[in-house]
């Protein structure tokens, strides 16, 4: 998991924005990609990289400086076989490979290497979400739980959110819906705000992307809209050009919405690249020309479809 | 409403032109002291201020409501030979061709110059009497070093007082200070002593009441006569008002806005010509400007866009005149900055919130003039009105470095620190760039510069320069025989107490000078306190009378190098003394890796106590060391870690530093963090700041961050920034000021200056023109963090 301070499109004001890792999903244009590993994760930024070689010094398992040269995540090179199972490398003749120990993240003088995931106890977040409370209050901003998928830890998030509610933050949930209703329950009962994507309508196409079927994140926005308040509930759809940008997807999904889930806001978030340097960190090949950044005119055009079912329209900019 | 086209046409003047060197005043001035030889000084320079106006050519300029110019061209920069002419001798040849601020000016007028003004100042200015009393020690470490600076205070006019319009000026006008100072002189006995000087005193006020009367009466027969001559009937019937406005103003109090915003430019004017003076502040601007604005309003006489308009043609007038000052006064000051601080906002003295129509004209009209004075200042209350957050913050968005923002309390904090009543300290205005100040106070408000990072230099290298090698500070142990931070650190108070000491004996002995030679009649008639007590400023007539501040330069780099010294070597044990030592002796050539290393350590400006409270121990040890002296009167010196642009001179005279910077690069300003080392957020940047005890150091903070300006494009990423300054000032942080404008463009101006003579950017405590700075400290300027996260 990871926590960043200074959010501030994900919610109300100033935000702290809690990544809990880990993700039943494998969308194909994820900008989150260490999020798929529940496990520790070390990544090595070129960019930042001056090639002193202290990292290779310290490492027990003999990595080179390139730790991403030959590794690989679980049994495949396809996004959908990358597993929370433990990462292996083939790097050395060591078997087992990087094990996340971190030796090397302490001595890089340059940042280079980073935990991409790590394990924080509850006490250490806590203490990092209280660190901005005077911002929170003045700007009326609180947490987001985000991710990798923020309720594949439900026990974890449970525990969070209630000291958090106790502290009197506002608090916020981006989910991709993909969850165990009833497991969640409570968690959803204590949030402020909760987004939740519906990526794609058509389940065929939505299981091509995804890797997962569509139907348990339908009933789950309409449960959803069943606890919380109006216009407490943002349905999201990250708008992504040549996939889902047409017409159709966005007022089939705009129709369900004001049936299933009425008084929901919604939000279009266009696509971004950003998470192409994550994917160089860790040594995952990402080429998706297909994937089209649409423009602010395109995304009006989808908007102004919203309206046709009276959907009041969310935007955190 | 847009800029008007008269407005629009004076702007376009201002950033096309380079101001033009006028030595009127400095001819009209000598005259007149080769006249009153043996006269009281007082009086002497009373009365040279009235044959200055006397004699000064009037102009009225195309298409100006409000007049009033210190010399014969529309942007003028006057010499004042009285305070230091020397440097002006060695330098003015080159004044057209220097780097940074150049001034126009003819090889006649520089002929001139020298054959008939210089030659009388020769022995009698305060520059000359200050180098003849200074010892070498003292010139050694304090005169033109980088490492401690007091020659502001020696080489041109003082400057740094607020006006006060509220109690003394608008009220009375300069006829009814005439008539008070002769009620006075009425009352005294010329056979006792004191009440002998206090007669000087008071004749000495009503010369420079004189001379204001006559500037105002000037300017309305030269404005009767031009509308004699105008063939327009618009203008005409214009340059009919402007008769008839200062045929009133300065002489009595003004009635209506038109009359008071003309007030208020004679006023500037006025001090500009006795003592060109930096940080003349024009103070709380909406305050006192308020209720002719609402009185004309319900009568029906002005609206909103014409007050505006009025506005507008103050601020030009504010930008018009350049302060004259030497290379290396322009390297500390750069971007022709005369620091004419205006502040609005805040709270009124009973504590309700202070803001009105006038408040928001104020940003209007430096968000459409884009002129780089007044420095317009705000004042931000816990329960400021979100309008009002709204106009600041989106004033920030536009990048142009204004307004200054501060917290309201703190401010106030500051000045109670120093012992004023509750209701002067809440009625508190900037002086300068971020000094809280009162219109009730003598101050030398940035007196001595003083680098952290000088004495850190002094304590790692023998009490030597290391770029000159020479033994300008006491000596030091060999810097590899330390065996703990606790002994550098002793070793850095004890080089930092002896630029100390000198700094006091410099500023004392420029004191003494002033007293016997630089009295201030124009200045004390704007003092309400100096007119009761008939004492001049420099005799310690105001009501409160305040120590010299010392502005420390440098505290993030010093504290970074600290941080870097106690990790590496006490705490890891990752490499020697001696190696850092080695390093920074070959200015890091050679050890690029442990540079690297030293880079990573923690920095100042990402809320990392690890570093943040070595940097406030520096600071509270500062604040100690300082204000155990006294001055001249009897009170304590005073600390600030205030702006100017004075971290470029400051880091151009040090090497290399062992937190990674590389030799003569710049030092850092204020309790900003490192350029480009404050890399979390700018929350963080901000926690780090607001450690220092801000309201312990009364002469000011500052801090200065980038912001990225897509963050600040829209009204919701404005409310975030204005919650973020609030917090900051509930940690008790006192100013802030952003450059939002994209590298980008600033790439773009740099290449293509003439396409962008208009951009304003923040440098320290002020803004400037961005292609008046020279190219280093653009570079400075883009190299500064951007915070992209918010």
């Amino acid at each position: 998991m990871d926590v960043q301070p200074f959010s501030v499109n994900d919610g109300d004001g100033i935000r702290t924005t809690i990544f809990l890792a880990g993700c039943p999903l494998r969308c194909k244009w994820c900008s989150n990609p260490e999020g798929f590993f529940k496990s520790e994760l070390v990544g090595w930024h070129k960019r930042k990289c001056i090639g002193c070689g202290e990292c290779a010094q310290v490492c027990p398992k003999g990595i080179g400086i390139n730790m991403n040269q030959g590794r690989y995540f679980g049994n495949g090179q396809d996004i959908n076989d990358y597993t929370d199972a433990k990462i292996v490398s083939n790097h050395s003749s060591l078997s087992d490979g990087c094990d996340a120990c971190g030796k090397c993240v302490d001595v890089c003088p340059v940042g280079a290497r980073t935990f991409m995931v790590r394990e924080m106890d509850a006490d250490e977040v806590i203490e990092k979400v209280q660190r901005h409370r005077l911002f929170y209050m003045q700007s009326g901003g609180g947490v987001t739980f985000s991710g990798g998928e923020a309720t594949s830890q439900s026990e974890f998030l449970d525990c969070l959110s209630e000291r958090i509610y106790d502290l009197g933050y506002d608090m916020a949930l981006e989910t991709s819906g993909y969850f165990e209703f009833d497991k969640l329950r409570s968690v959803l009962e204590r949030m402020d705000l909760i987004f939740m994507d519906l990526k794609i309508f058509d389940d065929k196409k939505h299981k091509e992307y995804t890797g997962v079927s569509n139907a348990l994140i339908k009933e789950n926005i309409a449960k959803v809209a069943g606890i919380v308040p109006r216009k407490k509930l943002v349905v999201r759809i990250p708008v992504i050009g040549g996939v889902n940008d047409d017409a159709e997807n966005i007022e089939q999904t705009a129709s369900f919405v004001s049936e299933h889930a009425p008084g929901a806001q919604m939000e279009l978030l266009p696509y971004h690249e950003f998470g192409r340097i994550k994917y160089e960190a860790i040594g995952i090949e990402y080429e998706h020309p297909e994937f089209i950044r649409p423009g602010k005119e395109k995304i009006d055009k989808l908007k102004s479809l919203l309206l046709k079912y009276d959907i009041e329209i969310a935007d955190y900019k | 409403m847009a800029i008007t086209e008269r407005v629009e046409k004076i702007r376009q003047n201002y950033v096309d032109t380079m101001p033009h060197i006028s030595y009127e005043r400095a001819w009209a001035w000598t005259k007149s002291f080769q006249r009153t030889e043996g006269q009281a000084h007082i009086i002497r320079t009373a009365q040279a201020f009235k044959d200055t106006c006397e004699e000064l050519s009037v102009n009225i300029w195309e298409g100006e409501l409000i007049v009033g110019t210190s010399g014969e061209y529309r942007k003028t920069a006057i010499l004042t030979p009285e305070f230091g002419w020397q440097w002006i001798n060695e330098e003015i040849d080159t004044f057209p061709q220097r780097g940074q601020d150049p001034y126009d000016v003819t090889q006649e007028q520089i002929d001139f110059i020298r054959e008939n003004i210089f030659p009388y100042w020769k022995g009698k200015s305060v520059e000359e009497a200050f180098l003849a009393r200074t010892s070498e020690a003292t010139k050694k470490i304090g005169v033109d070093t980088g490492f401690l600076d007091t020659d502001s205070k020696w080489r041109n006019g003082i400057g740094e007082i607020s006006a006060d319009y509220i109690d003394v000026l608008l009220p009375k006008g300069y006829g009814g200070l005439k008539k008070e100072a002769l009620e006075y002189m009425e009352s005294l006995n010329e056979a006792i002593p004191e009440d002998k000087k206090k007669m000087d005193f008071y004749k000495s006020m009503v010369l420079i009441a004189d001379g204001m009367i006559t500037l105002g009466r000037r300017y309305s027969e030269k404005a009767k006569e031009m509308a004699e001559a105008e063939q327009d009937p618009y203008r005409k019937s214009e340059l009919l008002e402007i008769a008839e406005v200062c045929a009133k103003v300065p002489e009595n109090p003004p009635e209506t806005f038109r009359e008071a915003i003309q007030f208020v430019w004679f006023v500037q004017l006025g001090g500009v010509i006795a003592e060109n003076p930096l940080a003349w502040n024009p103070g709380r601007f909406d305050q006192y400007m308020y209720p002719y604005y609402k009185a004309d309003k319900e009568a029906g006489i002005i609206d909103y866009d014409t007050a505006l308009e009025l506005v507008e043609c103050l601020w030009l007038k504010y930008s018009e005149w350049a302060w004259t000052i030497s290379k290396n006064t322009a390297s500390f000051f750069a971007g022709y900055t005369n620091f004419e601080n205006l502040t609005v906002g805040g709270t009124k003295v009973d504590g309700t919130d202070a803001t009105n129509d006038v408040s928001y004209m104020a940003i209007q009209a430096t968000r459409e003039c884009m002129t780089h004075q007044p420095t317009l200042s705000c004042r931000i209350h816990p329960d400021c009105p979100p309008e009002f957050m709204e106009a600041v913050t989106e004033l920030v968005s536009t990048g142009c470095g204004f307004p200054a923002i501060h917290g309201d309390r703190t401010g106030y904090q500051m000045l109670s620190n120093l012992g004023y009543k509750p209701e002067d300290a809440r009625d508190w205005n900037n002086c300068g760039c971020v000094v809280p100040h009162s219109r009730k106070t003598f101050e030398w408000t940035s007196a001595a510069s003083i680098s952290f990072a000088a004495a850190l230099e002094f304590a790692l290298n023998e009490g030597k320069s290391r770029l000159s090698g020479e033994q300008v500070s006491i000596p030091e142990k060999n810097p590899k025989t330390f065996e703990s931070l606790e002994e550098i650190i002793e070793a850095w108070k004890k080089q930092f107490k002896y630029l100390v000491k000198h700094g006091v004996i410099s500023l004392v002995t420029a004191q003494e000078i002033h007293k016997e030679i630089g009295q201030r009649p124009y200045m004390s008639a704007c003092n309400e306190y100096c007119m009761k007590n008939g004492e001049d400023l420099v005799d310690g007539g105001a009501k409160y009378s305040i120590g010299p501040v010392f502005t420390g330069v440098g505290l993030s780099v010093t504290a970074n190098s600290l941080a870097v010294i106690k990790k590496l070597v006490y705490d890891d044990g990752l490499c020697t003394l001696s190696d850092i030592i080695d390093a920074i002796n070959n200015n890091w050539e050679g050890y690029e890796e442990l540079r690297e290393k030293a880079l990573a350590c923690p920095k100042y400006g990402n809320d990392d106590d690890y570093v943040d409270s070595i940097a406030r121990d520096l600071a509270d040890f500062f604040y100690d060391e300082v204000t155990s002296y006294k001055d001249l009167y009897g009170n304590h010196f005073v600390t600030a870690f205030m702006g100017i642009s004075n971290y470029l001179p400051t880091g151009k005279v040090l090497g290399a530093t062992p937190e990674g910077r590389h030799a003569m690069d710049p030092i850092n300003e204020g309790v900003s963090p490192y350029t480009g080392s404050d890399t979390s957020t700018c929350l963080a940047a901000l926690k780090s700041a607001a450690k220092m005890k801000h309201e312990i150091h009364s002469g000011g903070t500052l801090l200065n961050l980038r912001l990225n300006h897509d963050l600040v494009a829209t009204k919701r990423g404005r409310a975030n920034l204005g919650a973020m300054l609030q917090s900051y000032f509930m940690l008790g942080g006192f100013h802030v000021q952003f450059n939002t404008i994209s590298n980008d463009v600033l790439k773009e101006a740099q290449a293509h200056p003439e396409k962008y003579k208009s951009l304003l950017v923040r440098v320290a405590g002020y803004s400037a023109q961005f292609t008046n700075l020279s190219k280093e400290m653009q570079d400075s300027i883009m190299a500064r963090n951007a915070h992209e996260e918010f």
